[in-house]
């Protein structure tokens, strides 16, 4: 029996139903049509009443999840596509994310984002938000890289008293599997090293993990070993994992799928340059996508974000540095 | 049918009550001068960032206050003080968030009119207009989950804030839902400099309802009379499980968007019609007519809320500011999802 | 009776001054609280200041058509000591400064201070940012750290074969350089051995040059014969350096960037080996004292360098140093000048060699030595340090005269 990633966030979400019973779903198409991923399917026959439709309103589907919570509930809300979350980008930063600083009381809402591109999905389907809701402080962000952590992660975002925005990612729906659901998991704000190695740190997130593994497992061929750091959870970022795989390696490749200004990656490497310079035997390194929208068709996608290729040339380049 | 609906409440639905107009009154007595105030404070330099008036808004705003229970949810707009003050914020919570008291409802992290106590059912405003009504909204659909029956929802708004997209979102979000909203609208003629003329094409505000499948109720603001039973009426229905309410009441600001601005761009005309006539006064004198009350009685009222407004900015201009070296400066109720260490290293 | 101070307020977020347009009230006019006294204009509006408190006007600051920044005192009020403590008046006002709008409210009054702006100059310009340094002398930042935490310099491992980009030495080239050296015999470097280390590394930091001069030393030892106690050749050698310099210093001055450090006064070192290195002692103002003088001076001078007893006042500060190789039995040799000096007189040992001398027409024995003279090639070229030798062994010549 093998599970995807989609189905591990199906689980999670019927977990949570399951057992607290201050949670509900709230989402377009969530309802009887099960998502437009099928996040939600069967979920609202399995609880009436708790998996509820919202009309095409981010400002206010986030708006009520704020009421909600202050009411004590947990809700999970549903933005189809992250792109889409612009719309409701005021209410999460201002309005979620400085309750607690402000009032005093948490906001334990959950947003989820389905993040990042697929081929052909073009501009408004293809987003990578994090960085953006990283910026603002009140809120945690987590990027999971993996059917285990896409279940485990999920859970505990929702027990999780402050807002979290959690950016799956769609390409990873229905093409990572694994074999069961784990009991257990890393907390949140703590990395995973997905690959020990020796000779170079390659730091990165979400669908970018597997490319680098990919990376890893080829240069191993040639006797180079990459050690690859799963960030998991962006914000709080797990500093001290990344310094210690530095520390090990000398080397430091970012890798984001993200554009470049100001991304995952850039804030990586401006803490390991002011904490750990010295760690260093040569310049960090980043790759992101291009720094222009992302291109619908799938030659010019395939060439606008790192894949395996890109970050192969990348880690030989930095080794001969 | 586009008709301009004045309201849909009978005649008896609301009756005002002298002793619950003379309590609107006191309540307005007591903003008008708490306002004034402040008003003067700010011109003495004692008040950091704006300072906004809700000076010929008080009986459209205590009619909220009053006409809502113990219980029910409140979001206020800019220019609630007396409706806040009605609904149940101590008095000293105006003046702790003006001074920036560290003993505030908002710990001097917000100021002015950005405050509230969420838990006990008033919403601290935030500028961003028409974002404050989804979260009403959403107080009133987890209590329907939760199955508590019989509590309403208000948000107040200005005519302005009726242009926002989170204003249509959210109203049209609770009439799907059909929850027990009021949005009860300030229509002060103008939103900063800017007239009605330039904020909203349709003859009223009032005829929206119809295309958001809602009731609707239109008032002249600056009769407290009128307002006590209509916003009554919108309350009641509301709670009744009638669906949402929208409520215009139509008035003149009377004073600058804040007390940074002169207003001068008021026209006159306005000033000096039906519309512009101070709503305090109005109910002054219909205390008088109706001798609810007499001369002697409403100069003691007006001298303990003097009293009542200068005692408390004493007590708190006594209290001492936020010290930014005591301060928790987190922003997670989860301490260990904080980056504490790291922030330390590389911020101020 | 207590004066407080009349306070320019904050009328409107962005505004940062107001002009007073009209003064309503006049000096010695009571007030009451929350009185209309001074319209000002902003950008935004004209607004009035009001009184805080019921007193008296005893002083305007503020003129008419005049703008005033927040927080600038307008005039004074007296108000009376029970009003003053009910309302809180009578700590220090919360006043602002002019020029710090922003910090908090609880600084005591100040006169609204010079608001000259300093211009701000970026510090930043053309640095040089490495984006993808290679080669040999390339060093990371934690090869950096490692050398750090070892007390190790780039001269102490010059001997390491790089094995990284374009020759550069890798963190592993280090560690196996490390571990290499714990297989050989170590004993620690004194201290003196460890400063001298550092010193001859600075020096080397310049390009010096040599050049040499055989010359006839049978003056200068008849001369010598005369004397009791007998003067060291290298005092001689010293006499004739302060004397050649004292005639023209330029060739003792230092390079710092552009320019030429000229000596002040002729103050001429002279080596002593002593234990596991060399000392310099100082002779003062060579120039100025014969050779008679200098020698007893002199003796002192190498008898407590001997037994490491130099006091500080008799080292360091000269301009040129002057070392006999011949009493090593030397005949050439090329000493380094210290880092912070431009020339080093090197001596050689005398030996009997033929000298063919034109007049007899016959070789003549006589006693030669080398002298050199290396040198900071910035600050001299060959020709200036040339004659500068050429001197030299006139003046040594004539002994008599030194």
């Amino acid at each position: 029996m093998s599970i995807t990633y989609l189905e591990a966030i199906r689980e999670a979400q019927a977990k949570a139903l399951a057992e607290d019973s201050r949670v509900f779903i709230y989402g377009q198409d969530v309802g009887a049509f099960g998502g437009a991923f099928k996040a939600t399917k069967n979920l609202a026959q399995q609880f009436p009443g708790r998996v509820i439709d919202a009309p095409i309103s981010e400002d206010a589907m986030v708006g009520l999840a704020i009421g909600a919570a202050l009411e004590g509930l947990r809700p999970i809300v549903e933005i189809q596509f992250a792109d889409f979350s612009t719309i409701c980008f005021n209410q999460i930063v201002n309005q979620a994310a400085t309750m607690y600083w402000r009032m005093q009381i948490p906001c334990p809402i959950t947003i989820r984002l389905p993040c990042g591109g697929t081929s052909g999905s073009g501009p408004f389907h293809s987003q990578s938000m994090e960085a953006l809701y990283a910026h603002y402080p009140g809120l945690v962000v987590m990027t999971p890289a993996t059917v285990e952590d896409a279940f485990s992660m999920l859970l505990e975002a929702v027990a999780i008293d402050d807002p979290v925005i959690f950016c799956e990612h769609k390409f990873l729906y229905y093409h990572l599997k694994a074999e069961s659901l784990p009991r257990e998991a890393l907390p949140t704000g703590k990395a995973r090293i997905a690959r020990a190695g020796r000779d170079m740190t390659i730091v990165t997130y979400s669908a970018m993990v597997h490319e680098s593994l990919a990376v890893a497992e080829e240069l191993a061929g040639e006797g180079t070993e990459i050690e690859v750091v799963d960030l998991r959870s962006i914000k709080p970022l797990d500093t001290d994992t990344v310094m210690a795989s530095v520390a090990r390696t000398g080397r430091l490749l970012c890798v984001g799928e993200a554009w470049p200004w100001g991304g995952v990656t850039a804030e990586v490497i401006a803490r390991v340059a002011s904490e750990g310079l010295n760690l260093l035997d040569a310049p960090p390194q980043r790759l992101n996508a291009k720094d222009t929208p992302v291109p619908y068709h799938p030659n010019l996608w395939a060439a606008h974000r790192p894949t395996a290729h890109s970050i192969t040339i990348a880690a030989r380049n930095l080794l001969r540095l | 049918m586009l008709r301009s609906v004045a309201s849909q409440l009978t005649e008896n639905e609301g009756a005002v009550q002298p002793q619950a107009f003379l309590e609107a009154y006191r309540w307005m007595l007591l903003a008008r001068i708490l306002e004034d105030k402040l008003a003067s404070l700010y011109r003495g330099g004692k008040i950091h960032g704006g300072v906004y008036l809700g000076r010929g808004q008080e009986a459209l705003s205590v009619s909220v206050g009053q006409s809502l229970r113990k219980g029910d949810f409140f979001a206020p707009l800019i220019r609630d003080q007396a409706g806040r003050l009605a609904f149940g914020e101590p008095l000293v919570d105006a003046v702790r968030t003006y001074l920036g008291s560290p003993v505030g409802p908002m710990r001097s992290r917000d100021g002015n009119v950005h405050r509230g106590r969420p838990k006990e059912g008033i919403w601290p405003m935030l500028s961003h207009l028409g974002a404050t009504i989804a979260v009403v909204n959403g107080v009133l659909l987890a209590r329907r989950l939760k199955g508590i029956r019989g509590s309403v929802g208000v948000a107040s708004l200005g005519e302005g804030g009726t242009s926002t997209g989170a204003f249509h979102e959210a109203l049209n979000q609770a009439a799907i839902e059909k929850l027990p909203l009021v949005l009860v609208i300030a229509n002060n003629q103008y939103a900063y400099s800017t007239p009605c003329t330039r904020q909203y094409a349709c003859a009223n505000l009032v005829d929206r309802a119809i295309g958001y499948g809602v009731q609707g109720h239109r008032l002249d603001g600056t009769d407290l009379v009128e307002c006590l039973r209509v916003v009554g009426g919108a309350i009641q229905r509301a709670r009744e499980g009638h669906g949402p309410q929208l409520v215009i009441g139509e008035l003149l600001r009377l004073c600058g968007h804040g007390e940074h601005d002169d207003a001068g761009y008021i026209e006159s005309r306005l000033k000096q019609s039906p519309l512009g006539r101070d709503c305090l006064s109005l109910a002054k004198m219909t205390i008088l007519e109706r001798r609810w009350a007499d001369h002697p009685q409403l100069e003691t009222w007006r001298q303990a809320a003097f009293k009542q407004v200068e005692n408390t900015i004493i007590k708190v201009q006594h209290e001492p500011p936020p010290d930014p070296y005591q301060e928790d400066w987190t922003v997670l109720a989860s301490r260990h999802l904080t980056e504490m260490a790291h922030l330390e290293r590389t911020s101020s | 009776m207590t004066q407080i101070p009349l306070i320019m307020p904050q009328l409107g977020e962005s505004i940062a001054e107001a002009k007073v347009v009209s003064l309503m009230v006049k000096i010695g006019d009571q007030v009451e609280a929350d009185q209309d006294v001074i319209e000002v204009e902003t950008n935004k509006a004209i607004m009035n200041v009001t009184s805080p408190c019921r007193g008296r006007l005893v002083r305007l600051v503020a003129q008419l058509n005049e703008s005033y920044p927040v927080g600038a005192i307008l005039g004074f009020l007296e108000v009376s000591k029970v009003d003053a403590v009910r309302l809180g008046l009578e700590d220090r006002p919360r006043a602002v400064s002019a020029s710090t709008p922003e910090t908090d409210s609880a600084s005591p009054v100040r006169e609204p201070e010079d608001t000259r702006r300093q211009t701000v100059q970026p510090t930043v310009r053309g640095l040089p940012v490495p984006a993808h340094v290679g080669g040999a002398s390339y060093m990371s930042p934690r090869l950096k750290a490692r050398m750090a935490e070892l007390g190790l310099h780039a001269a102490d491992v010059a001997s390491i074969a790089g094995s990284g980009a374009a020759g550069r030495v890798t963190i592993e080239d280090f560690e196996h350089f490390l571990a290499n050296l714990e297989r050989h015999k170590l004993t620690a470097a004194s201290s003196m051995r460890v400063a001298v280390a550092d010193a001859m590394r600075r020096s080397w930091t310049r390009p010096l040059a040599t050049v040499g001069l055989p010359i006839c030393l049978d003056a200068l030892l008849a001369h010598r014969k005369t004397w009791e106690p007998k003067p060291g050749p290298t005092l001689y050698g010293l006499r004739a350096l302060a004397l050649a310099l004292a005639e023209n210093s330029a060739p003792a001055g230092r390079l710092v960037g552009a320019q030429i450090v000229h000596p002040s006064s002729i103050d001429v070192g002279f080596a002593v080996e002593a234990a596991d290195g060399v000392l310099v002692p100082v002779l003062r103002q060579a120039d100025k004292h014969p050779l008679r003088e200098l020698n007893l001076r002199y003796n002192e001078l190498v008898e407590l360098a001997r037994r490491r007893q130099l006091p500080a006042d008799a080292t360091g500060g000269s301009i040129a140093t002057v070392t006999n190789f011949g009493t090593f039995g030397l005949t050439w040799a090329t000493p380094i000048p210290l880092p912070e000096q431009t020339l080093v007189l090197g001596m050689g040992c005398g030996r009997r060699v033929p000298h063919w001398d034109e007049g007899q027409g016959q070789f003549v024995p006589i006693t030669e030595a080398n002298l050199t003279l290396s040198f900071d090639h910035r600050v001299l070229d060959g020709g200036a340090a040339g004659r500068l030798l050429t001197r030299i062994a006139v003046l040594l010549a004539q002994p008599e005269a030194l």
